[in-house]
């Protein structure tokens, strides 16, 4: 169970994101993804899930390689993902209960699971992942809209984990909350992976300090190519200057965390 | 030029996705509902009220024109029944649909993909023309049915309105008149006017709301192009409809 990138290249026009970008994740492991805006951090996490074509190289989830599956063959492999959005992408439409239950009444959630989950079924996991976000069931019956951003992220969060899957995508996970929910979240998903399931957590971000708390390795992007791939003490000791800047900014951002 | 290429590539993409999910009975009867509301309901007041009026100004307008240069009336009930038939109770309805509905469809569409909420779709192993456009498809075409059918109605009515009370028509006289030029060849072509504007509405407005980005200023620019675009559609295709009847029929 890992996720393996060989050698990806993808532009946009004449501007090149990745450059032949080599890594491997390994099953269990949490894995930040780091670099400044517009460096293909989020461009990196749409590729496993195939919603971006590489220019060239190739995508390996488990034993397939994402970039030559057919539209079938994709459906499955996107079954074993979850991804939390930069946006919450809750769908407008939906009140937060019917977001959330959403991928459990899909058919690929029912062919996963082999069989129909009954409606009180779905009820107990909805109300099982709401709470792991720290939300209360009272705004169930509300729609999207009628919530805070922050509430909105997180509900994100619970619908990406009610269909329990291996791989966890996070694009951003803390953006827009506050210390003490970035904190538990943060928690959230170093549990995932050191639980029974030890589910595989790659995470996109520009929170410093959570990369050091919790990842395993982390990776750092800059201009389309891999600037370094350490462990977090590692990362710490590190020379390179880029690194150095991000990891002022943590120790200011710690700082600040603990005096307030 | 480019770019214009790659939306109708993605159009005939759509397009044929959306046409063989549908005759494969894929279709979601919920979001069939909704859209029905928003394109058939929601739109049957200004579609009453534009072509009622519409019906009284082009009245008036062929009838001064034929007392003017022939200074004989009894052709009104028929040229204004086959001008209304053929044309202005089918088009009318398209481009106010057009201007209401595929304008907001855009704009749905367009920020659910900014926001992600269709990448999640994916994700979540539905596919988003089944999801979102099958059932725009589907009710598009039996709302454009529905409405042109209430808006060669009232605009029939409202002619009949002119030539009864200022040209002195009587009811019988007017609506004899009218049987002796309308055909139900003119019913077959209003119809499949309907069934063809009512299908390449939601799909146009569908396409340009996947195609959409940039943030906000990218769903307007979609917002825009989509109805320039689906307003065109639905002039030329009226062009070759009327053409290729005149041809067939």
């Amino acid at each position: 169970m890992s996720i393996r990138f060989e050698k990806v290249t993808k532009s946009f026009g004449r501007r090149t994101i990745l450059n032949g970008i080599s890594f491997e994740v390994h099953p269990g492991e949490i894995f930040f993804i780091i670099g400044k805006s517009g460096m293909g951090k989020s461009v990196t996490l749409k590729h496993i899930i195939s919603l971006l074509k590489p220019d060239s190289g190739q995508i390996w989830v488990d034993q397939s390689d994402v970039t030559r599956l057919s539209p079938e063959e994709l459906i499955e492999v996107r079954g074993k993902c979850g991804i939390v959005f930069q946006h919450p992408a809750l769908l407008d439409s939906l009140n937060l209960f019917e977001n959330i239950a959403f991928g459990l009444r899909t058919p690929q959630y029912r062919k996963k699971r082999g069989k129909h989950l009954s409606e009180s079924e779905i009820h107990q996991i909805v109300i099982e992942n709401l709470g792991r976000v720290y939300l209360d069931e009272e705004i169930l019956d509300r729609h999207p809209s009628q919530i805070s951003f922050g509430m909105q992220k997180r509900a994100s969060i619970a619908r990406t984990l009610a269909p329990n899957p291996d791989y966890l995508l996070f694009d951003e996970p803390t953006t827009s909350l506050d210390p003490i929910t970035t904190n538990a979240i943060t928690d959230l998903i170093y549990e995932l992976s050191r639980g029974r399931k030890r589910v595989t957590s790659i995470v996109v971000s520009h929170d410093m300090s959570s990369a050091l708390r919790i990842a395993d390795r982390i990776l750092m992007l800059d201009e389309g190519k891999i600037l370094e791939i350490s462990t977090p003490t590692q990362i710490r000791n590190s020379k390179n200057l880029l690194v150095q800047e991000f990891l002022a900014e943590a120790l200011i951002q710690e700082g600040s965390n603990t005096s307030s | 030029m480019r770019q214009i290429g790659g939306i109708w590539g993605r159009f005939f993409e759509i397009s044929t996705r959306t046409l063989s999910q549908s005759l494969r009975g894929l279709w979601r009867w919920d979001g069939i509902a909704k859209s029905i509301v928003q394109t058939g309901i929601e739109s049957l007041p200004i579609v009453t009220i534009s072509t009622a009026f519409t019906g009284l100004v082009v009245t008036n307008e062929i009838a001064w024109h034929l007392d003017l240069a022939l200074h004989n009336v009894s052709m009104i009930p028929g040229l204004a029944g086959q001008f209304i038939l053929r044309e202005l109770g089918v088009v009318i309805p398209a481009l106010l649909v057009v201007s209401n509905v595929g304008a907001a469809t855009t704009a749905e569409l367009g920020s659910m993909k900014v926001t992600e909420q269709i990448d999640a779709l994916q994700l979540l192993g539905v596919d988003p023309v089944n999801f979102l456009v099958v059932p725009r498809f589907i009710a598009g075409i039996g709302s454009m049915l529905c409405l042109t059918v209430i808006a060669i109605f009232v605009t029939l009515i409202c002619a009949l309105a002119v030539g009864v009370f200022s040209y002195h028509f009587g009811w019988l006289e007017y609506l004899t008149a009218i049987q002796h030029f309308i055909s139900i060849k003119d019913i077959i072509c209003a119809m499949i006017k309907a069934l063809v504007f009512g299908a390449v509405i939601p799909l146009i407005s569908c396409t340009f709301g996947f195609e959409c980005g940039g943030g906000a200023e990218g769903v307007g620019t979609a917002t825009t192009n989509s109805v320039v675009t689906a307003t065109l559609a639905v002039i030329s295709l009226d062009f070759l409809l009327t053409y290729l009847s005149t041809l067939l029929l």
